[in-house]
Protein backbone atom coordinates (compact mmCIF):
# COMPACT_ATOMS: atom_id res chain seq x y z
CA UNK A 1 0.00 0.00 0.00
CA UNK A 2 1.08 3.41 -0.62
CA UNK A 3 0.83 6.47 1.87
CA UNK A 4 1.64 10.12 1.17
CA UNK A 5 4.27 11.61 4.19
CA UNK A 6 3.49 15.53 4.56
CA UNK A 7 6.66 16.55 6.18
CA UNK A 8 7.04 20.04 8.45
CA UNK A 9 9.62 21.91 9.36
CA UNK A 10 12.79 19.81 10.44
CA UNK A 11 11.52 17.17 8.89
CA UNK A 12 10.94 19.00 5.66
CA UNK A 13 14.61 19.88 5.75
CA UNK A 14 15.74 16.71 7.13
CA UNK A 15 14.37 14.24 4.44
CA UNK A 16 14.61 17.13 1.56
CA UNK A 17 11.07 17.66 0.59
CA UNK A 18 7.82 18.59 1.92
CA UNK A 19 6.15 15.40 0.87
CA UNK A 20 6.88 11.80 0.07
CA UNK A 21 4.85 9.32 -1.48
CA UNK A 22 5.72 5.46 1.26
CA UNK A 23 5.31 1.72 0.05
CA UNK A 24 4.14 0.05 3.44
CA UNK A 25 3.59 -3.73 3.56
CA UNK A 26 -0.05 -4.06 4.45
CA UNK A 27 -0.55 -4.14 8.20
CA UNK A 28 2.11 -0.94 8.78
CA UNK A 29 1.16 1.77 11.52
CA UNK A 30 2.13 5.15 11.99
CA UNK A 31 5.35 4.73 14.65
CA UNK A 32 6.15 2.04 11.71
CA UNK A 33 6.42 4.87 9.09
CA UNK A 34 7.73 7.46 11.86
CA UNK A 35 10.64 4.69 12.25
CA UNK A 36 11.48 4.46 8.59
CA UNK A 37 11.50 8.75 8.09
CA UNK A 38 14.00 9.26 10.88
CA UNK A 39 16.37 6.49 9.26
CA UNK A 40 16.11 8.03 6.05
CA UNK A 41 16.49 11.27 7.97
CA UNK A 42 20.21 10.04 8.73
CA UNK A 43 20.18 11.39 12.50
CA UNK A 44 19.10 14.44 11.67
CA UNK A 45 15.73 13.94 13.57
CA UNK A 46 17.37 11.93 16.31
CA UNK A 47 16.92 15.09 18.97
CA UNK A 48 13.37 15.92 17.79
CA UNK A 49 9.75 15.38 19.22
CA UNK A 50 7.72 14.18 16.11
CA UNK A 51 4.16 14.37 16.25
CA UNK A 52 2.09 12.24 14.54
CA UNK A 53 -1.19 13.17 12.36
CA UNK A 54 -3.27 10.68 10.14
CA UNK A 55 -5.84 12.16 7.44
CA UNK A 56 -4.81 15.96 9.26
CA UNK A 57 -6.31 14.43 12.69
CA UNK A 58 -4.10 13.97 15.36
CA UNK A 59 -2.70 10.43 17.10
CA UNK A 60 -0.75 10.26 19.94
CA UNK A 61 -0.89 5.78 20.09
CA UNK A 62 0.43 4.32 16.86
CA UNK A 63 -2.53 3.43 14.44
CA UNK A 64 -2.83 1.01 11.81
CA UNK A 65 -2.37 2.91 8.18
CA UNK A 66 -4.69 2.30 5.27
CA UNK A 67 -3.74 2.05 1.62
CA UNK A 68 -4.17 6.26 0.62
CA UNK A 69 -4.35 7.51 3.92
CA UNK A 70 -2.09 11.07 4.66
CA UNK A 71 0.28 11.17 7.29
CA UNK A 72 1.82 14.49 8.84
CA UNK A 73 4.89 14.48 10.95
CA UNK A 74 4.69 17.87 13.05
CA UNK A 75 7.85 18.36 15.03
CA UNK A 76 7.78 21.43 17.59
CA UNK A 77 9.03 25.29 16.47
CA UNK A 78 10.24 27.54 18.72
CA UNK A 79 10.72 31.00 16.80
CA UNK A 80 8.92 33.92 17.80
CA UNK B 1 -15.40 65.16 2.92
CA UNK B 2 -16.11 63.22 6.15
CA UNK B 3 -17.42 64.49 9.18
CA UNK B 4 -17.59 62.12 12.66
CA UNK B 5 -20.13 61.67 15.17
CA UNK B 6 -17.98 63.59 17.07
CA UNK B 7 -17.32 66.43 15.10
CA UNK B 8 -21.24 66.69 13.94
CA UNK B 9 -22.41 66.52 18.03
CA UNK B 10 -19.60 69.37 18.32
CA UNK B 11 -21.61 71.62 14.79
CA UNK B 12 -25.31 70.87 17.36
CA UNK B 13 -23.63 71.62 20.17
CA UNK B 14 -22.32 75.35 18.96
CA UNK B 15 -25.72 75.95 16.65
CA UNK B 16 -23.25 75.77 13.56
CA UNK B 17 -25.90 76.27 10.86
CA UNK B 18 -26.28 73.15 8.10
CA UNK B 19 -28.71 70.89 6.68
CA UNK B 20 -28.49 66.82 6.99
CA UNK B 21 -29.80 64.66 4.14
CA UNK B 22 -30.86 61.59 4.53
CA UNK B 23 -30.71 59.83 1.36
CA UNK B 24 -31.44 55.50 3.14
CA UNK B 25 -34.35 54.26 1.50
CA UNK B 26 -37.97 53.98 3.68
CA UNK B 27 -37.44 50.81 4.90
CA UNK B 28 -33.89 51.66 6.67
CA UNK B 29 -35.35 54.81 7.84
CA UNK B 30 -38.18 52.78 9.53
CA UNK B 31 -36.21 50.15 11.16
CA UNK B 32 -32.80 52.58 12.10
CA UNK B 33 -34.14 55.88 13.09
CA UNK B 34 -31.83 58.92 13.76
CA UNK B 35 -31.66 60.71 16.66
CA UNK B 36 -30.75 64.45 17.90
CA UNK B 37 -30.70 65.32 14.13
CA UNK B 38 -33.17 67.29 12.01
CA UNK B 39 -32.94 65.60 8.38
CA UNK B 40 -34.80 66.54 4.76
CA UNK B 41 -35.42 62.92 2.91
CA UNK B 42 -33.50 62.88 -0.15
CA UNK B 43 -32.25 60.47 -2.57
CA UNK B 44 -28.67 59.99 -4.58
CA UNK B 45 -30.34 61.83 -7.52
CA UNK B 46 -32.34 64.76 -5.93
CA UNK B 47 -30.14 66.30 -2.96
CA UNK B 48 -31.79 69.39 -1.31
CA UNK B 49 -30.71 72.88 -2.82
CA UNK B 50 -28.17 74.83 -0.90
CA UNK B 51 -26.48 78.44 -0.80
CA UNK B 52 -23.74 78.85 1.99
CA UNK B 53 -24.31 75.90 4.67
CA UNK B 54 -22.79 72.64 4.86
CA UNK B 55 -24.28 69.88 3.11
CA UNK B 56 -23.49 66.32 5.45
CA UNK B 57 -25.62 63.34 3.61
CA UNK B 58 -26.10 60.74 5.97
CA UNK B 59 -26.77 56.76 4.72
CA UNK B 60 -26.44 53.60 6.94
CA UNK B 61 -22.74 52.90 7.19
CA UNK B 62 -21.19 56.10 5.58
CA UNK B 63 -20.13 54.31 2.35
CA UNK B 64 -22.78 55.36 -0.08
CA UNK B 65 -22.50 58.59 0.69
CA UNK B 66 -18.58 59.11 0.55
CA UNK B 67 -19.29 57.33 -2.93
CA UNK B 68 -21.72 59.93 -3.88
CA UNK B 69 -19.62 63.06 -2.84
CA UNK B 70 -16.53 61.70 -4.73
CA UNK B 71 -18.50 60.97 -7.87
CA UNK B 72 -21.04 64.55 -8.15
CA UNK B 73 -17.67 66.49 -6.81
CA UNK B 74 -20.06 68.23 -4.01
CA UNK B 75 -18.43 71.20 -2.68
CA UNK B 76 -19.31 72.05 0.99
CA UNK B 77 -20.67 68.53 1.63
CA UNK B 78 -19.38 65.89 4.53
CA UNK B 79 -20.46 62.26 4.44
CA UNK B 80 -20.91 60.94 7.98
CA UNK B 81 -18.04 58.73 8.91
CA UNK B 82 -20.03 55.25 9.36
CA UNK B 83 -23.37 56.75 9.25
CA UNK B 84 -26.21 56.27 11.61
CA UNK B 85 -24.78 53.07 12.94
CA UNK B 86 -21.89 55.32 14.41
CA UNK B 87 -24.02 58.14 14.81
CA UNK B 88 -26.78 56.16 17.28
CA UNK B 89 -23.78 54.22 18.97
CA UNK B 90 -22.52 57.17 19.32
CA UNK B 91 -25.43 58.54 21.30
CA UNK B 92 -25.57 55.81 23.54
CA UNK B 93 -22.44 56.93 25.56
CA UNK B 94 -20.64 59.89 23.94
CA UNK B 95 -17.66 57.02 22.46
CA UNK B 96 -17.32 57.93 19.02
CA UNK B 97 -16.23 54.25 16.81
CA UNK B 98 -16.40 55.96 13.54
CA UNK B 99 -13.32 55.69 12.42
CA UNK B 100 -13.29 51.81 12.62
CA UNK B 101 -16.67 51.99 10.46
CA UNK B 102 -14.95 49.92 8.07
CA UNK B 103 -14.83 47.27 10.11
CA UNK B 104 -18.18 47.88 12.63
CA UNK B 105 -19.84 47.28 8.62
CA UNK B 106 -19.54 43.63 8.74
CA UNK B 107 -22.03 41.76 10.42
CA UNK B 108 -20.00 39.50 12.30
CA UNK B 109 -18.59 42.50 14.23
CA UNK B 110 -21.11 45.44 14.30
CA UNK B 111 -20.87 47.69 17.15
CA UNK B 112 -21.66 45.40 19.97
CA UNK B 113 -18.64 43.54 18.46
CA UNK B 114 -16.53 47.00 18.60
CA UNK B 115 -17.30 47.76 21.89
CA UNK B 116 -16.17 44.21 22.98
CA UNK B 117 -13.19 44.76 21.94
CA UNK B 118 -13.36 48.44 23.16
CA UNK B 119 -13.94 46.64 26.67
CA UNK B 120 -11.17 43.97 26.53
CA UNK B 121 -7.31 42.87 27.32
CA UNK B 122 -5.01 41.15 25.52
CA UNK B 123 -1.66 40.82 26.61
CA UNK B 124 1.09 39.63 24.26
CA UNK B 125 3.95 38.19 25.53
CA UNK B 126 7.07 38.65 23.77
CA UNK B 127 7.39 41.84 21.61
CA UNK B 128 9.36 40.47 19.04
CA UNK B 129 8.78 39.09 15.57
CA UNK B 130 5.46 38.13 15.98
CA UNK B 131 4.21 40.10 18.85
CA UNK B 132 4.96 43.30 16.63
CA UNK B 133 2.54 42.72 13.84
CA UNK B 134 0.20 41.22 16.40
CA UNK B 135 0.35 44.52 18.55
CA UNK B 136 0.04 46.65 15.78
CA UNK B 137 -3.18 45.69 14.30
CA UNK B 138 -4.51 44.81 17.58
CA UNK B 139 -4.06 48.58 18.80
CA UNK B 140 -5.19 49.55 14.84
CA UNK B 141 -8.62 47.53 15.31
CA UNK B 142 -9.70 48.94 18.56
CA UNK B 143 -8.83 46.97 21.03
CA UNK B 144 -9.07 48.98 24.67
CA UNK B 145 -6.01 47.35 26.53
CA UNK B 146 -3.30 45.93 25.61
CA UNK B 147 -0.24 44.46 27.75
CA UNK B 148 3.31 43.78 26.39
CA UNK B 149 5.29 41.76 28.40
CA UNK B 150 9.18 41.58 26.90
CA UNK B 151 12.55 41.82 29.09
CA UNK B 152 14.20 42.42 26.30
CA UNK B 153 16.14 45.50 24.28
CA UNK B 154 16.00 46.30 20.56
CA UNK B 155 19.11 44.88 18.65
CA UNK B 156 20.46 45.58 15.03
CA UNK B 157 19.19 41.64 13.91
CA UNK B 158 15.77 43.04 15.18
CA UNK B 159 14.60 45.39 12.61
CA UNK B 160 14.34 43.07 9.61
CA UNK B 161 10.79 41.39 11.10
CA UNK B 162 10.22 43.63 14.14
CA UNK B 163 8.51 46.94 12.65
CA UNK B 164 7.88 48.75 15.82
CA UNK B 165 11.67 49.37 16.32
CA UNK B 166 14.50 51.80 13.73
CA UNK B 167 17.94 51.68 14.27
CA UNK B 168 17.98 54.86 16.64
CA UNK B 169 16.27 52.67 19.30
CA UNK B 170 18.73 50.06 19.50
CA UNK B 171 19.69 49.16 22.88
CA UNK B 172 16.16 50.85 24.80
CA UNK B 173 13.59 48.30 26.13
CA UNK B 174 11.11 46.92 23.10
CA UNK B 175 7.99 47.32 25.63
CA UNK B 176 8.96 51.40 25.88
CA UNK B 177 9.44 51.88 22.39
CA UNK B 178 6.30 49.68 21.47
CA UNK B 179 4.50 51.57 24.28
CA UNK B 180 4.97 54.89 22.31
CA UNK B 181 4.49 53.60 18.84
CA UNK B 182 1.11 51.93 19.64
CA UNK B 183 -0.08 54.56 21.83
CA UNK B 184 0.38 56.82 19.14
CA UNK B 185 -1.88 54.65 16.93
CA UNK B 186 -5.05 55.06 18.74
CA UNK B 187 -5.95 57.53 21.71
CA UNK B 188 -9.05 55.04 23.01
CA UNK B 189 -5.98 52.15 23.66
CA UNK B 190 -4.25 52.10 27.36
CA UNK B 191 -0.94 50.17 27.27
CA UNK B 192 0.38 48.92 29.67
CA UNK B 193 4.00 47.94 29.40
CA UNK B 194 6.15 45.18 31.49
CA UNK B 195 9.98 45.09 30.80
CA UNK B 196 9.84 41.96 32.37
CA UNK B 197 10.77 38.06 31.24
CA UNK B 198 7.47 36.26 31.98
CA UNK B 199 8.76 33.66 34.34
CA UNK B 200 6.76 30.56 36.79
CA UNK B 201 7.27 33.19 39.54
CA UNK B 202 4.95 36.03 38.17
CA UNK B 203 3.39 34.87 35.08
CA UNK B 204 -0.30 34.64 37.15
CA UNK B 205 -0.01 38.16 38.72
CA UNK B 206 1.10 39.49 34.92
CA UNK B 207 -2.03 37.40 32.80
CA UNK B 208 -4.70 37.47 35.63
CA UNK B 209 -7.02 40.07 34.53
CA UNK B 210 -6.13 39.24 30.62
CA UNK B 211 -9.31 38.15 28.55
CA UNK B 212 -6.43 36.25 25.93
CA UNK B 213 -2.76 35.75 25.83
CA UNK B 214 -1.27 36.15 22.73
CA UNK B 215 2.46 33.82 23.00
CA UNK B 216 4.75 35.52 20.88
CA UNK B 217 7.78 33.93 22.40
CA UNK B 218 10.45 32.64 20.94
CA UNK B 219 11.60 29.79 23.14
CA UNK B 220 9.63 26.54 24.30
CA UNK B 221 9.98 27.05 28.19
CA UNK B 222 8.64 30.21 28.29
CA UNK B 223 5.79 28.74 25.98
CA UNK B 224 4.90 25.78 28.65
CA UNK B 225 4.95 28.26 31.44
CA UNK B 226 2.30 30.20 29.33
CA UNK B 227 0.36 27.35 28.66
CA UNK B 228 0.19 26.25 32.75
CA UNK B 229 -0.85 29.55 33.75
CA UNK B 230 -3.53 29.51 30.87
CA UNK B 231 -4.79 26.66 31.95
CA UNK B 232 -5.11 27.82 35.50
CA UNK B 233 -6.61 31.00 35.18
CA UNK B 234 -8.81 29.31 32.01
CA UNK B 235 -7.96 32.10 30.04
CA UNK B 236 -6.91 31.27 25.93
CA UNK B 237 -4.02 31.31 24.60
CA UNK B 238 -2.74 32.21 21.39
CA UNK B 239 -0.30 30.03 20.35
CA UNK B 240 2.66 30.65 17.60
CA UNK B 241 5.77 29.32 16.39
CA UNK B 242 8.20 29.65 13.70
CA UNK B 243 10.66 28.06 11.92
CA UNK B 244 11.94 29.72 8.72
CA UNK B 245 9.65 29.91 6.03
CA UNK B 246 7.35 27.92 8.34
CA UNK B 247 4.38 28.31 10.84
CA UNK B 248 2.41 27.55 13.31
CA UNK B 249 -0.95 28.45 15.00
CA UNK B 250 -3.15 27.27 17.34
CA UNK B 251 -5.67 28.70 19.86
CA UNK B 252 -4.92 26.82 23.16
CA UNK B 253 -6.96 25.70 26.41
CA UNK B 254 -10.13 27.56 25.16
CA UNK B 255 -13.53 26.08 26.51
CA UNK B 256 -11.51 22.92 27.54
CA UNK B 257 -9.53 22.22 24.59
CA UNK B 258 -6.24 21.57 24.23
CA UNK B 259 -3.23 23.22 25.90
CA UNK B 260 0.54 23.17 24.38
CA UNK B 261 1.62 20.20 26.33
CA UNK B 262 -1.31 18.15 25.13
CA UNK B 263 0.07 18.56 21.64
CA UNK B 264 3.40 18.25 21.98
CA UNK B 265 4.31 16.52 25.36
CA UNK B 266 5.25 17.66 28.35
CA UNK B 267 9.26 17.57 27.37
CA UNK B 268 9.51 18.30 23.61
CA UNK B 269 12.59 18.13 21.89
CA UNK B 270 13.83 20.40 18.93
CA UNK B 271 12.54 23.53 17.37
CA UNK B 272 15.78 26.05 16.62
CA UNK B 273 15.08 30.04 17.67
CA UNK B 274 14.85 32.53 14.81
CA UNK B 275 18.20 33.14 15.51
CA UNK B 276 19.27 30.13 15.30
CA UNK B 277 17.86 28.77 12.05
CA UNK B 278 16.71 32.14 10.47
CA UNK B 279 13.56 33.57 9.44
CA UNK B 280 12.45 35.70 6.39
CA UNK B 281 11.11 39.15 7.89
CA UNK B 282 7.38 38.51 6.17
CA UNK B 283 6.66 34.98 7.89
CA UNK B 284 6.28 36.70 11.14
CA UNK B 285 4.24 39.18 9.94
CA UNK B 286 1.90 36.65 8.90
CA UNK B 287 1.70 34.32 11.44
CA UNK B 288 1.62 37.26 13.94
CA UNK B 289 -1.29 38.61 12.17
CA UNK B 290 -2.93 35.28 12.24
CA UNK B 291 -2.42 35.40 15.84
CA UNK B 292 -4.26 38.87 16.03
CA UNK B 293 -7.33 38.12 14.12
CA UNK B 294 -7.68 34.31 16.54
CA UNK B 295 -7.48 36.64 19.34
CA UNK B 296 -9.91 39.42 18.26
CA UNK B 297 -12.56 36.09 17.04
CA UNK B 298 -12.26 34.68 20.69
CA UNK B 299 -13.82 38.34 22.32
CA UNK B 300 -16.15 38.38 19.80
CA UNK B 301 -17.14 34.98 19.59
CA UNK B 302 -16.57 34.83 16.03
CA UNK B 303 -16.66 30.89 14.82
CA UNK B 304 -15.41 28.43 13.95
CA UNK B 305 -11.81 29.69 15.51
CA UNK B 306 -8.54 27.77 15.62
CA UNK B 307 -9.35 26.32 19.23
CA UNK B 308 -8.63 22.14 19.25
CA UNK B 309 -6.64 22.97 15.86
CA UNK B 310 -3.18 23.78 14.42
CA UNK B 311 -2.69 25.67 11.45
CA UNK B 312 0.65 24.81 9.49
CA UNK B 313 1.57 27.66 7.18
CA UNK B 314 4.05 27.12 4.45
CA UNK B 315 5.92 30.69 2.93
CA UNK B 316 7.00 28.63 0.19
CA UNK B 317 4.18 26.99 -1.18
CA UNK B 318 1.16 28.88 0.17
CA UNK B 319 -0.19 25.76 1.13
CA UNK B 320 -1.96 26.17 4.60
CA UNK B 321 -2.74 22.35 6.72
CA UNK B 322 -5.08 22.17 9.70
CA UNK B 323 -4.76 19.34 11.75
CA UNK B 324 -7.79 18.47 14.07
CA UNK B 325 -6.35 17.70 17.61
CA UNK B 326 -8.88 15.70 18.93
CA UNK B 327 -7.25 13.04 19.26
CA UNK B 328 -7.90 9.74 17.00
CA UNK B 329 -6.43 6.33 19.15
Amino acid sequence: MKVLVKCFSQVKYAIGSNELTVTLKPGSNSADLETMVREQSAGALDDVTLRTAVNKHYVIEPVLLEDGDEVAFIPPVQGG
Amino acid sequence: MIITPQELHNWVSTGRSFIVADIRPEEQRYHFPISGLETIIATAENLPARKKDPLILICQFGVLTEELIFEKNLENAYSLLGGVQSWEAFQIDKLDLSRWSRQTILPEIGMSGQRKLQDSKITIVGIGGLGCPAAQTLAASGLGNLQLIDGDVVELSNLHRQPLYNKNEIGHAKVSVAYNSLQNLNDNLTVIAKEIHLDESNGQELLKDTDVIIDATDNIKTRQVIDRISKILGIPMVYGGLYRFEGQVAVLNHNGGPGYEDIFTPDPAGGDTCGEAGVLGMLPAIIGNIQALEAVKIIIDIKPSLSGKLLLYDGITHETNIINLGVKV
